[in-house]
């Protein structure tokens, strides 16, 4: 790897948002190609970040201060990735179900999409099945992500599934699906497409369904 | 033999005469069960064996909007969530306490209710709750995410105000153990549904040595302590026993082996919860709640647990299946012997 995206890759690892976004100003004043300044520095960060998370030697506060770190760094990158061109990974509508308002798990999953390459539509939380058809409708194609942290509110994934469908618009979407009590069970009873339980494997699911749709 | 007799008998695994219980329920679950039992007292029907005593989480004053404010100025949206609802805004937007002022641990509020509530349920065991006791009081006031990133940014500030928060809780241990109680119950949730959020190094950097401080304060008046913390934290147990935990709630059996751990922790921790409130109350038969139910209280009968499930009875828990694990545990040889 480039000296340069390497200092980028372990400022990310290590949180530091400073030392990030100094590093990608550098490797843009270098001309190193946004595409690899994104996707070996940066993308490859956030990879190594959900990995350790899997470990269990990273955990919410280690993820959240990667994050920012990539954010940071992708404020600079941006106009040049559109400057070059640089396609995303996929497209991701994300938000708590309607009746939902805990948000972290959600947030987690945003920032970890994020930093793998995707573009996030983020709804929010307490999101309505329509809000959800709205965001899908004014997409060609993309995921729908969908969180809930309790049972009550579990059954709104449903209606938010069942919505896309009599829209129309379920063959343009994969939807998937997480939430402290969801299980993969549940998800295929609801039809979804795919079930996570951490923000580290809904990025893994997100590159299957991408690959898959 | 009163309540009070066989919490302390299950506590201390003295072969209580049966498993007791002790189950509330969320606003929703109570009203369904409330009118399957019209005009009765509902304290009545469960014959729970605690008594909550002191002001715990519910000390709310109504700001309007379907908003209330809590005696820390922690605003809470309850549009949604009626039962304890989703913190609004930042009540501490700099990582500093300049110029916010606690409130008064002593207020006479904190123990307006104890006096009437050990006389009216005297003979049940009788704890003090602090909800939100340390980390989420942390964390309501300062915004989940911006306290995890605190940890890092800011750990002079964390230390502050997990101090402060203690500083304030052990003042209200003191005066409550002048009352004839006998546990103290804190609430501090610090786990996912798999792992802990901030991890075991984070925890034993900030809460930990917190909370020896506020155990100590419990066990050197020789009273017990309980803990209520949501999650996946049972790799914490033996550093929690260490300093004096005595039992442990919600005990969820989707992120934790219940049937290994009371064994596993006989005559060192005693654990309150169980019955799966995220997989068998809600979508199980009344069959599945009565064989859980069963099993529980057959891992439990020689001492060490206190039946309840895992969490106040959600809204979507259909009525007979709060029915049938009500019926179960009044059904135990040994109550029925009793009453």
């Amino acid at each position: 790897m480039n000296e340069m995206l390497k200092k980028l890759f372990d400022a990310i690892l290590e949180g530091d948002q400073h030392a990030a976004a100094a590093h990608v100003q550098a490797a843009i004043d270098a001309d190193i190609d946004p595409g690899e300044i994104l996707n070996d520095g940066m993308v490859a960060a956030m990879s190594e970040v959900g990995r350790l998370y899997e470990a269990g030697e990273f955990y919410v506060p280690e993820m959240l201060i990667a994050a920012r770190a990539m954010q940071a760094s992708m404020v600079l990158l941006k106009p040049k990735l559109i400057q070059s061109n640089v396609k995303s990974a996929g497209k991701v509508v994300i938000g708590t179900v309607k009746g939902d308002l805990h948000d972290i798990g959600k947030n987690l999953v945003a920032l970890m999409l994020e930093g793998a390459g995707f573009e996030i539509v983020d709804l929010g939380s307490d999101v309505a099945p329509d809000k959800f058809v709205e965001a899908v409708r004014s997409q060609e194609r993309c995921l729908v992500a969908l969180s809930a942290l309790l049972t009550t509110t579990m059954p709104s994934m449903k209606n938010i599934i069942d919505a896309i469908v009599a829209a129309g618009l379920r063959q343009n979407v994969k939807i998937m699906v997480g939430g402290a009590p969801v299980t993969e069970t549940f998800a295929k009873q609801v039809g979804a497409d795919g079930y996570a339980s951490d923000a580290s494997k809904a990025v893994t699911l997100a590159h299957q369904l991408v690959k898959a749709a | 033999m009163d309540k009070r007799t066989v919490m302390k008998l299950a506590l201390e695994w003295e072969n209580p005469p049966y498993v007791p219980w002790n189950i509330n329920f969320t606003i929703p679950a109570m009203e369904k069960l409330q009118a399957y039992y019209p005009g009765k007292d509902l304290e009545d029907v469960v014959q729970n064996h605690m008594v909550n005593v002191g002001y715990d989480i519910y000390f709310y004053e109504d700001i309007g909007n379907d908003c209330v404010r809590d005696n820390f100025g922690v605003v809470w949206d309850r549009s949604v969530d009626l039962d304890i609802g989703i913190v609004k805004g930042q009540l501490l937007e700099q990582p500093s306490l300049a110029g916010y002022i606690f409130p008064d641990p002593l207020a006479p509020y904190v123990f307006a209710n104890v006096a009437g509530q050990l006389k009216e349920y005297g003979d049940r065991y009788r704890i003090f709750g602090i909800g939100f006791s340390l980390y989420e009081r942390a964390w309501t006031m300062r915004g989940l995410q911006t306290l995890m990133t605190d940890f890092y940014d800011n750990p002079q500030f964390v230390h502050m105000l997990l101090n402060s928060i203690a500083d304030y809780n052990i003042t209200q241990i003191n005066a409550i153990l002048k009352y004839d109680i006998d546990a103290v119950m804190f609430g501090d949730d610090w786990g996912q549904q798999h792992r802990l959020q901030m991890g075991p190094r984070l925890w034993h950097e900030f809460i930990y040595p917190v909370l020896k401080r506020m155990y100590g304060a419990v066990v050197s008046a020789g009273k017990k302590v309980f803990i209520h913390s949501c999650g996946d934290v049972d790799e914490l147990f033996d550093d929690l026993v260490g300093i004096g935990l005595n039992c442990f709630n919600p005990f969820q059996p989707e992120v934790m082996d219940v049937s290994a751990l009371i064994p596993q922790y006989r005559h060192k921790l005693a654990f309150y919860g169980g019955l799966s409130t995220q997989q068998t109350l809600p979508y199980g038969t009344v069959m599945d709640v009565r064989r859980e139910t069963r099993h529980l209280l057959e891992l439990g009968k020689t001492g060490g647990y206190i039946f309840s499930p895992a969490h106040d009875v959600p809204k979507d828990v259909p009525l007979e299946n709060m029915l049938a694990f009500i019926d179960e545990i009044q059904h135990q040889p040994g109550y029925l012997n009793l009453v």
